[in-house]
């Protein structure tokens, strides 16, 4: 629209930087943190992961055009929530999306606890000469239900702190992470395997006090583990098969996207998909370029060895402390090529702002969807209640910090083999993406008028509108990961538990998880439904369309 | 007691218009109050191109009009989002390139020749019925809107003005805002706001059962959360810095008076009830782009409230 027809009125911004837009969803995406993480957790599979991350990325684009799509049509709406409930109506949208983006965030927080320790406290700590509470964070049980509260403690800090303050530490923390990651590239493609092979073991002994002989002892209990997964090649069905672990790491270049703002036009949509879809792209690139300087100098078999070795030991398949006592993070490794060990710690400590910048968001969402819930009235008034002096959602921040205690001591101390349910954690989300998927499906022929009269209306594929498009491919793509997922060990592994996922039919206590997270959503929409009735409210009829005529 | 419906920001939507007129009998509510900022931002051109041909640029995309049921579509399209049709030709278009001035004429012509439709829609809808309507223009409003309102047989202008809801309630109204990035119609200084808004609340009867329908919402109320913004008007960060931009004055009187109720809007996106000591505030939001009344239901009691709730219609 030519500005000379848009008059000066209250909202009637200009674009947003693509490339902040880029960074945000960069971050959600997280090379170092998740995708470090879920790497070196991957280790038993037999396709490449090069090409599995190439297969996923084509796969998570339609992901990118559905939510931009969505955004162009229904923006600042609120997400997920908002347009499930607009277009399938208000049980089935709350279900799915009150789990998807609060249930599901209580299981991620021992899991951000566990990256905090491997990733920052156990490097950081280990470098700076303190051996013993470098090893003790990485131990099990107690060191990680700590490691959750302190995440807890982070995540709250930044909820007071409020979205202007974090948004400016995330690009500061963008900036300083990358400038650690291309060290640690620079050392990667500037080493040699003997180089690594004597400063591992040098450096692993004077900070882990680990004993010589390190490298081969690793190689061992890894190949014992059942390291295998290839660099490249496997079949395509074999790459297929590692898809449901990798998007642990990559299904989330979205994750900000309802926050941007109005979309006036075919170019505003462009800018949303361009800044995650080149954020998406630029990180899978980033990912190969840190496989090939991994397979220079680490050597991509050790590199899977050592990871067999420690999640081996982590998971409980064996109680015999890996030969390196805590986990291999890929980044600590790189700086094993020098003995300087204020590099060392200089890059330890860039490395860290990976998790500072991402890790405090883990409960934005859902303090969005629990302040929208109780603002629909199907929680109690108090939960959306801002502190006085402080602005900060006290109530809503217990409603998540509260189970999520119980969830990390849970998994922290593996009770019942809850540690199991990891994968879980993309499971409860991708259900929840899946239910949007459809939602982009069915949108241009449901909400017709609304459809034709937005910024995507011309946008078709030989006469399909271009959201159902790429709503089926990502729904397609999600259904296949749902099915992998739940009837795992009967697809893979001749019907033996755990599978390649561990979080089948077979699995009680995700079966357990699952159910309780969504029972406790139906039960929280019927009860207060039910209740409101009684206090003369119809929550039907207030999300109910206004007949226009 | 009185139920209430409040909307707000329909911004020249006549689907949300429409609607507004019709929630009182689907809400069974007994009073419709609209907050500020009723009109739109936006005129598209329609530009002719012979017989029944026309070109008409909407959110970037190109449409060519070739006959009279598309071009009945595209106007219903264009109104739907709250913009205003405006049927020209290129030389006209050539002429308001070089003279830009002309551009806020036409815009006047349209805001209020639909203000003007709209009211006498009105009329007509609310003619037989003892539903009440009560409307306050916003910052976004020209000033020559209150007249038409004015005209109205059935919406009561109530800017400035202490209305009475019931026996026990009354409503002081304003549109007018604190300052903003856009230097538009009605705002000014918080202390000229202050003077506003004390100016009202000296005349009622009793400010602990009023209702404040203030379109600004009061400042750090999480009711005016909005992207920060550059000098150029840019969202910094993506839109992922959002910070309060609500009244301190109204947050101020609001604390000092303790209504019972205060209705607000202006901030799109903050959408949400919140309390300041006893009062609670609600900002309903508005989605008028994409045809959907957001707004709130609010059952009256006697020096309470005795049900809300918010609405998506």
């Amino acid at each position: 629209m030519s500005n000379l027809f848009v008059r000066k009125a209250t909202g009637m911004v200009r674009s947003w930087s693509v490339f902040d837009a880029f960074i945000y969803a960069f971050f959600s995406i997280n090379l170092v943190t998740l995708g470090f993480y879920s790497f070196s957790q991957m280790y038993y599979f037999g396709g490449g992961m090069i090409p599995a991350l190439i297969i996923s990325a084509v796969f998570i684009i339609f992901e990118v055009i559905v939510y931009a799509s969505l955004i162009a049509v229904m923006p600042r709406s609120g997400g997920d929530y908002v347009w499930q409930t607009r277009i399938f109506g208000g049980a089935l949208g709350f279900i799915l999306s009150i789990t998807g983006w609060w249930f599901t965030l209580w299981l991620w927080t021992p899991i951000y606890g566990d990256m905090l320790r491997q990733i920052v406290l156990t490097p950081i700590l280990g470098v700076l000469g303190l051996k013993d509470l470098a090893i003790w964070f990485a131990g099990r049980g107690t060191a990680l239900f700590v490691c959750s509260l302190l995440t807890l403690g982070f995540v709250s800090l930044v909820i007071m702190l409020g979205m202007k303050a974090y948004a400016r530490i995330q690009k500061y923390s963008f900036y300083a992470g990358m400038l650690g990651l291309l060290i640690v590239i620079i050392l990667l493609f500037t080493g040699s395997p003997e180089a690594f092979r004597a400063g591992f073991e040098r450096n692993s002994a004077a900070i882990f006090g680990t004993q010589p002989g390190l490298y081969d002892a690793t190689a061992t209990a890894g190949t014992d583990a059942g390291a295998s997964t290839p660099l490249t090649g496997g079949s395509l069905q074999l790459i297929l098969l590692t898809l449901p672990w990798l998007v642990f790491f990559n299904l989330w270049p979205n994750w900000g996207a309802t926050l941007y703002g109005e979309v006036r036009g075919a170019t505003d949509y462009k800018r949303n998909f361009s800044g995650m879809a080149w954020a998406l792209i630029g990180v899978t690139v980033l990912g190969i370029i840190f496989f090939l300087g991994v397979a220079r100098t680490i050597g991509w078999d050790f590199y899977v060895q050592a990871n067999a070795a420690w999640w081996n030991y982590s998971w409980g398949y064996t109680d015999q402390v890996p030969p390196l006592p805590v986990w291999p993070n890929p980044a600590m490794l790189a700086v094993f090529l020098t003995d300087n060990r204020l590099i060392q710690i200089i890059v330890m400590l860039l490395m860290s702002v990976w998790w500072f910048g991402w890790a405090g968001t883990l409960f934005l969402s859902s303090t969005r969807v629990v302040f929208a819930a109780a603002f629909d009235r199907l929680l109690p008034e108090k939960v959306a209640e801002l502190d006085e002096r402080t602005g900060t959602p006290v109530n809503a921040m217990l409603l998540m910090v509260i189970p999520a205690i119980f969830v990390s001591m849970l998994y922290a101390y593996n009770i019942g083999g809850f540690i199991s349910v990891t994968l879980a954690a993309t499971q409860g989300i991708a259900i929840m993406y899946f239910g949007t998927a459809i939602a982009a499906i069915i949108l241009p022929y449901k909400k017709k008028e609304l459809f034709e009269a937005s910024p995507i209306a011309q946008m078709k594929v030989a006469g399909i509108p271009l959201i159902t498009v790429a709503g089926v491919i990502f729904g397609g793509f999600l259904a296949f990961l749902l099915v992998e997922w739940f009837f795992d060990p009967w697809l893979n592994t001749d019907g033996v538990p755990p599978g390649l996922y561990g979080i089948s039919l077979a699995n009680t206590n995700s079966v357990i998880f699952l159910l309780a997270t969504y029972g406790l959503a139906a039960a929280i929409y019927y009860g207060f439904k039910a209740r409101r009735k009684t206090e003369g409210i119809d929550l039907d009829k207030v999300q109910a369309e206004i007949p226009v005529e | 007691m009185t139920k209430l419906f409040f909307a707000t920001d329909i911004h020249g939507s006549d689907i949300c218009w429409n609607k507004f007129l019709n929630a009182g009998k689907f809400y069974e509510a007994d009073v419709l109050i609209l907050g500020g900022d009723m009109t739109g931002k936006a005129v598209v051109p329609f530009i002719h191109q012979g017989g029944k041909n026309y070109r008409v640029t909407l959110l970037e995309q190109e449409f060519d009009i070739t006959n009279d049921d598309e071009f009945l579509q595209m106007k219903k399209k264009v109104r739907s989002r709250g913009y205003y049709p405006y049927l020209t030709t290129p030389d006209e278009m050539s002429e308001l390139e070089q003279d830009p001035s002309r551009v806020h004429q036409i815009f006047l012509q349209e805001v209020l020749g639909v203000v003007q439709q709209w009211m006498d829609l009105a009329d007509k809808k609310l003619d037989g019925t003892d539903m009440k309507v009560y409307c306050s223009p916003g910052n976004d409003d020209m000033d020559e809107v209150d007249e038409i309102v004015r005209s109205s047989r059935r919406v009561l202008l109530v800017e400035g003005q202490v209305t009475p809801l019931d026996e026990h309630h009354e409503m002081i109204a304003s549109g007018w805002s604190n300052r903003t990035p856009w230097d538009t119609h009605r705002e000014e200084d918080e202390d000229q706001l202050q003077v506003r808004y004390e100016a009202m609340i000296s005349k009622l009867k009793d400010p602990r059962n009023a209702v404040f329908n203030i379109h600004v919402p009061p400042y750090k109320s999480g009711l005016d959360e909005a992207p920060e913004l550059d000098k150029d008007l840019r969202p910094v960060l993506a839109g992922q810095s959002l910070q309060p931009v609500g009244s301190t004055a109204l947050r101020e009187v609001i604390r000092k008076h303790q209504p019972l109720l205060g209705l607000h809007g202006h901030i799109h996106e903050g959408r949400g009830t919140t309390r300041i000591g006893k009062t609670l505030c609600i900002n309903p939001g508005s989605m008028y782009e994409q045809g959907t009344l957001l707004g709130t239901i609010v059952k009256l009691g006697k020096n309470k409230i005795e049900n809300y709730v918010l609405t998506t219609g």
